[in-house]
Parts: structure tokens; sequence; C-alpha cells
């Protein structure tokens, strides 16, 4: 056979076959005279072409699926049914040998077309029996079926020449024997039934025995060459009737070994069943786990699952968090009776669960019992949920019968809790990323609070330079810087460190702003301002934050500068080659709320020469940490100044933030960064007025 | 964030604090509980010892100022001592040895109590 014929498109294959049967009526109608041997045997070829198309095109019209194997099986016994109708009231109504001549031209024409459509019957069958074969087989097993093919079609080619040539009746005789062995081996091959449920076996058991009676009566109807079907196939062609034979020879033994094997694997149908339902509900488990981040609704599930699978009347989770056990996804149980029954559980096994452990639940003592309720579950199994090696959870599964917990059991059990323990770090992972975006949204608005409480632009002041620089951190650290122009040409400044980080440093920051932007307009002494901050402060402070400032005012009509400090850096003064710390005594605002902070504070008062150099900065400049965790410190930050002192202050904020970034770039910037820089250039004006 | 340890020792009627690593607002957290455990257990007199402590942050002192004034109202207090010269800087930049007692040597503070329970 040209297997090239394979490839050629289904409606060529039907136009083939349709094409192949008007031949053969033609024939027919030219060639009456079935009794000559070349005549039948050409008319058993076309029949064979007719059959080989045909099955080519049937192939492609009723693919079998593993669903709808019963139905498919019915239709088939319908059809043979139907067969077996016709045989059966032909046999009684039709006279055996026609009276009427064989040679009839209406006559041919309907045995021709009745023939054919008798063809187009076994077409069915046999397709019907090819899908069955090929089913669920793991190994190509298109030999045995091919062979099996062949020496059928040999034995129907044979029939003709027995026929004619009585002598050769036995090389049909052994064509058959062979066929028939072939029939049985194929017709063990039926794994495909061990996949039914045992619902659809139990169908299929009935189905197959019918269908094998079936079989068995159309075979040996068509086996009476007298009967009128059978006798008419006969005459038409000799091929197509030994065929149609084979083919119910084929069917009886395939079903009564359907029937047979379906009996035998009725007893396992219900382990089988619930095997393929925990693969199956381990499959939607794993679906829902990529797909549902709510650890309610997967833990739900969970226990659902759990019961169904492992045959058990309740089930509940228990999330373990900071030594604190949780209940979630109490099914079919009362929630006091479930943690009791868990309760009891752990004083029972303080060890750490490492497997999965059955507990007979009638051992347990239930102080519940002077109670009404008593626990109506016998027996107990508990499932550590793992994940890494960490214990997150347990799974609770109870039976009120006493069943004990089988080696499958326990492993479903294991297998569900595994799924609820990487449900639960998914969830916890998920809250965990959630909490990080929220903190991400938190420090966005507390960078947008500094950037709106912090001074655009440095002010313009005849006497001074004035440069300041601010570096934020990623975490917002709470650095404020303000300018404050006062009247009687003076100006105050004010330079402050929230304690913390983040939006709560922010909100200080905003609330340290309005005071200071306030009483700057009000107190003219910084120490009295810095009382005052003080007093506002405290009332607002949590306990454990505070806030460092140092407050000054520069008087440019005569040149002094006053400023305190409330725990802040120190004001660093450069003049000339010498740099000072100046560090008057003064506690943090928010410290303390009575006299030590009004008695210790210090004011200090500096007389200003031109080009005095003063630094004002925040603890993110000395201590920004470089690779090796080493702070950039005080001296080197001093010496920096000093080595700048004749540039612009623009150029020495610019020089002294290259030095810090320098230091630190291989460490992180952990705080925020200010630095504010003042230099005097009192004889500026004068040397312009006199020029 | 992990370099940062608390442990308390139970010397007499003191306890007192080891501080060990980087104290800042990631680690402060830890040592709020420490506090937190004792005050459950009124145990009020306090010795912070800052032998092994390498930094602290503005978060870090803030614990001492959330908690000393539970401390003297239970007639006891939080001293420090064995502070490095860069920790002290910072404490004593922002004033804290006018509100707090700062001692050389641990045993200092803890004669310093028990003088006290002496009197």
């Amino acid at each position: 056979m040209g297997f090239s014929l394979l490839n050629i498109p289904s409606i060529k294959k039907l136009e083939n076959t349709i094409f192949l049967a008007v031949i053969l009526l033609v024939f027919k109608i030219l060639f009456p005279e079935s009794e000559l041997f070349i005549v039948s045997f050409v008319t058993d070829l076309l029949v064979i072409a007719i059959l080989y198309f045909g099955s080519l095109y049937a192939k492609e019209l009723f693919p079998i699926k593993m669903t709808g194997i019963i139905s498919v099986i019915l239709n088939n016994g319908i059809l043979n049914a139907l067969l077996f109708f016709i045989l059966a009231i032909s046999s009684v109504v039709m006279p055996s040998k026609p009276s009427f001549s064989q040679t009839n031209l209406i006559y041919i024409f309907i045995t021709t077309i009745l023939n054919l459509a008798f063809a187009v019957a076994v077409l069915f069958i046999f397709n019907t029996k090819r899908e069955l074969f090929f089913l669920k087989q793991k190994k190509d097993p298109k030999f045995f079926f091919n062979t099996m093919l062949v020496f059928a079609l040999l034995t129907a080619l044979s029939t003709n020449l027995h026929h004619n040539f009585e002598s050769l009746e036995f090389m049909s005789n052994a064509f058959s024997v062979v066929t028939i062995i072939l029939i049985i081996i194929n017709s063990l091959k039926v794994s495909w039934i061990a996949f039914l449920l045992k619902r659809q076996k139990i169908s299929l058991l009935i189905i197959s025995i019918v269908l094998s009676a079936i079989f068995i009566t159309n075979a040996s109807f068509l086996m009476m060459e007298s009967e009128f079907v059978s006798h008419m196939i006969i005459n038409f062609s000799p091929a197509l009737h030994t065929f149609s034979w084979l083919l119910m020879v084929y069917g009886a033994i395939y079903y009564a070994v359907i029937f047979f094997t379906t009996l035998f694997h009725l007893p396992t149908a219900e382990a089988f069943d619930r095997k393929a339902e925990e693969v199956s509900s381990l499959m939607d488990l794993s679906k829902l786990i990529t797909q549902v981040f709510d650890f309610k609704e997967l833990a739900d599930t969970v226990t659902d699952l759990t019961i169904k699978v492992s045959n058990s009347d309740a089930a509940w989770l228990i999330t373990e968090k900071d030594g604190s056990y949780e209940l979630s996804s109490v099914k079919n149980i009362g929630y006091v009776e479930a943690e009791k029954i868990s309760e009891d559980f752990r004083t029972n096994n303080p060890n750490e669960l490492l497997d999965i452990s059955t507990v007979n639940l009638n051992s347990l003592k239930f102080s519940l019992k002077n109670d009404v309720v008593t626990s109506s579950y016998k027996i107990l199994a508990v499932a550590p949920l793992k994940v890494h090696k960490n214990t997150n959870g347990f799974l609770y599964v109870v039976r009120t019968s006493n069943l004990r917990f089988d080696e499958d059991d326990k492993k479903a059990i294991t297998a569900f809790a595994d799924y609820a323990a990487v449900a639960l770090e998914n969830a916890l992972l998920l809250e965990r990323s959630i909490e990080k975006e929220r903190l991400e949204k938190e420090l966005d608005v507390a960078r947008e609070i500094q950037n709106k409480i912090l001074p655009r632009t440095t002010p313009e002041v005849n006497n001074l330079e004035i440069s300041s620089l601010f570096v934020p951190a990623f975490e917002v650290g709470g650095d404020y810087y303000d300018f404050f122009k006062l009247k009687n040409n003076k100006m105050g400044f004010v330079i402050a460190d929230v304690s913390g980080k983040g939006i709560q440093a922010a909100f200080i920051m905003a609330e340290v702003k309005g005071i200071f932007g306030s009483l700057a307009r009000i107190i003219e002494s910084p120490k009295e301002l810095l009382i005052k901050a003080n007093e506002i402060l405290i009332e607002s402070l949590a306990k454990n934050s505070f806030v460092t400032a140092i407050y000054g005012i520069i008087d440019f009509n005569t040149n002094k500068m006053k400023f305190a400090r409330a725990g802040h850096m120190p004001l660093l003064f450069c003049r000339e080659e010498t740099i000072k710390q100046y560090i008057p005594q003064g506690l943090g605002l928010g410290l303390n709320n009575g006299s030590t902070f009004i008695n210790t504070l210090e004011e200090n008062e500096i007389d200003l020469e031109d080009e005095d150099v003063i630094v004002l900065y925040t603890d993110g400049i000395t201590e920004a940490k470089n690779a090796s965790n080493r702070d950039f410190g005080d001296s080197r930050f001093e010496k920096l100044i000093c080595e700048n002192r004749q540039n612009s202050v623009d150029k020495i904020t610019s020089e002294i933030m290259k030095a810090v970034s320098l230091f630190s770039k291989n460490n992180n910037q952990h705080d925020d960064i200010t630095l504010v820089v003042f230099k005097l250039k009192n004889n500026h004006n004068n040397k312009f007025g006199v020029n | 964030m992990t370099d940062f340890n608390v442990s308390v020792r139970e010397i007499g009627s003191v306890n007192v604090i080891d501080l060990k690593g980087y104290l800042d607002a990631h680690t402060a957290p830890e040592l709020e509980n420490a506090f937190d455990k004792l005050i459950k257990e009124n145990r009020y007199s306090i010795v912070v010892n800052f032998t092994d402590l390498a930094y602290i942050s503005s978060a870090g002192l803030g614990v001492f100022m959330a908690f000393v004034e539970t401390m003297r109202e239970n007639e006891g207090d939080i001293k420090f001592s064995n502070m490095t010269e860069n920790v002290f800087n910072i404490f004593d930049l922002l004033g804290f040895p006018m509100l707090y007692e700062f001692f050389k040597e641990e045993t200092e503070a803890i004669q310093k109590y028990n003088e006290k329970v002496k009197s």
C-alpha cells in the first residue's frame, strides 16, 4: 500500500472513495456475471480499494477522545445492533436464494448500492476499532495492527480463490487462522480501560458484554452463506464478506476482552479514581498558587481539597507567627474544638514536627469533657507547612471514623501541606513588598516636604556671601536650614537636624520651619529664641525624638554675630589660617522641658572681620563613611575649609562636597548632607566705593 | 542590619545592658524591646555599657530619652558607662551629660546605685 497516499487532503480521499464506488458500479453493470473468477476478483480489489480510501477519510473524521470514549463505543454498538436487526429480519423475510435473474440490471444496481452501504458500516466499525486500538498506547503498535490487516486482506482475497478452485481451500483457512490469532493478540491491548472513571467502567462493562454478544451473532449470521444478506454479499464480493466476518470476529473477541478486563479493573477503580482526583486537585492548586495571592482563599481551597482527597471529615490550618498560633480556614469543625485539638497536640508533641504525624484522639484528654461538647473526631493527622526547612504552620486533618490514615493519605496530606506552605510564604512576601512600596511612597512624600521647606535661593546680602548645599539621603534625614532677613540690617540663620528619618522627620521639620520662621521675627536673642522653640517643640515631639539646631543673628551694622547652639554640630569659624569650633553649651531641643535647658544654654558673640568664613553643617558630612566604614571626620573637614578659605563660598561648598563624595564613593549616603557657608566681604563695597 | 546586639546582665539589683555594633534607626527597636522587657519585670536601675558600641545615631539616642522618665519615676535611672570618645562626643554635643550620668567604668555606675540604696 502506498503510504504516501496518507498525505492526500481529506476531500481528495473522499473523492477517491466515491470515484472507486462509481467505477465498481459501472464495472458490475458491464460484467454482471459474478460466477466468473476474474470478475469477482476485480470486484474484490475494487472493494478493498474503496475500504482503504474510505478508512483514510474516516480516520480524520472521527478522532476519539478519552472523555467521549463510552459514547463512541455505544455508537459502534448501535450500528452493530442495526446490522444485526437487518440480518435477522432479512433472514426471516427474504428467501435464501433469490428467484429472479441475477443479471437483471436493477438487481445489480440495488445489490451494489446495498453492498456499498454495508461497506460503509463495516468501515465505520473498523475505524472505531482502530482508534480504540491506538488509544493510550505508549509504544508504537502499528506493526501488529498492520500485520493483522494484511492477513485479513489475504484471507479475504483467498476466499475468492477457494470459491473457484476447491483445492486452494487450505490457503484461505491458513490465512484466517493466522488473522484470528493476530486479532486475539491485538485485542489484548486495552490499557486505556485503566484510565476510565469507576462510573465509566461500570457502563463499559455492560456495553461490552452486549456488544460482544451482538458481534458473535452477527458473525454467525455472516457465516451462514445461505442467509440472504450473506448470500448477497458473497455473490457481490467474497472479499467483502470475509473481511466483514473477520471484523465481526474481531469485535466479538475485542469486546469480550474488554468485558473481562473491565471486570478485573472494577475493584481498583475507586482507588484509581481517588489517585486521579488527587493529581488533578494538585494541578488545580499549583495553578491557583500562581494566580491567587490571597492567602485566605488559597488556604480555603487547600483544606477543602485535603478533606476530599484524604477521605477526612474536617481540616484546618494553623499559621505560626512569632511563637503565637492562629487558626484559619477551619472546615467542617467548630473553631473552639479545632483549637482544643491543636492545643492538645502541641502540648503532647513539644518537639519540632518534621514530618506528618498521626494521633489517636481517643487517647487525648479533653478538658471539654465536663462540657456538653465531646469531640466526635477519632483520629488526627498533622503535617507541618515547610518552606526552605522553616515551618510556618501546620495542616490538621481529622476523621470521625477510626479508620487509620494510610501511606497514600499521608502523602496526599503532606503534598497539600507543602502547597499551603508555599502559598503562605507567597502571601507573606507579597505583604512585605506592599509594605515596602508603602514605605517608598512615604519617602517620596517626605522628600517632597523637605524640598518645599528648604529655601530655594540664598538671600542677597551686601556684606555677606552665602552658599548653601543640600544633598538628601535615600531615607529622608530631616535636615533643615533657613535664612531670615530681619529689620535693622540684620539677618537670622538657622540650621537644624531632626532625629529619626523618613516621613516622621519630614513632618517635624515642617513644624520646626514654622517655629523658627515666626520666632525669628519676634525674638532678637538667639538664646531666648531657642528657649521658646524648645518650649513649643517639647509639646509636640515624641519622647524619643529631638531636634538639634544652631540659631544665630548677624548684625551688619555692628559686624557682630550672636548665636546659640541646641545640641547641634559645632559652628566652625575660620579666620586667616586658624579654624575654631564654637560649641556653646546647650541641650538638644525636646530633651528637657524645664530649667535645665534654660540654665545650661549659652550664647556666643563674635566680632566679624573681612574674609571671615563661617561654616554650619549637619553630621551627614562628618559622618560620611568610606568603604572601610571610617568617618570623614572633623579634622579632614576643617582642613578643607582652611585650604579653601580664600575661594568664593560656592567654590568652598563644592570643594567640600567633592571631597566628601570622593571619600564615600564606595558607601551609601546614610544621612542628609547640609552645608551652609558664610563669608564676610565687609570692605568689598568700600573698596569699590573708593574707586 | 544584623550588626547590632543587645544583651542584659543582672548584677545585684542593677541591670547592665551591653550594646554591640551599630545602633541606628533600623536597630533601635531591638534596644526598645530590651527596655520594654525590663520595665515589664519591674527592673528600673539600668547601666548601659557602651564598650562594644561602634556607632549611635539620633534614633539610638532617642531610645534612652523615651525610657529614662519611666525609670526615674520608679526610683531607677539609666546611667552610661565605658563609652569610646567618638560615641561620647555625640552624647556630649547634644548635652546629654547635663541630663544623664556618665561613668568611665561599669562598676562605678553600679556602685552609684548601691550607694543610693544604702543611704
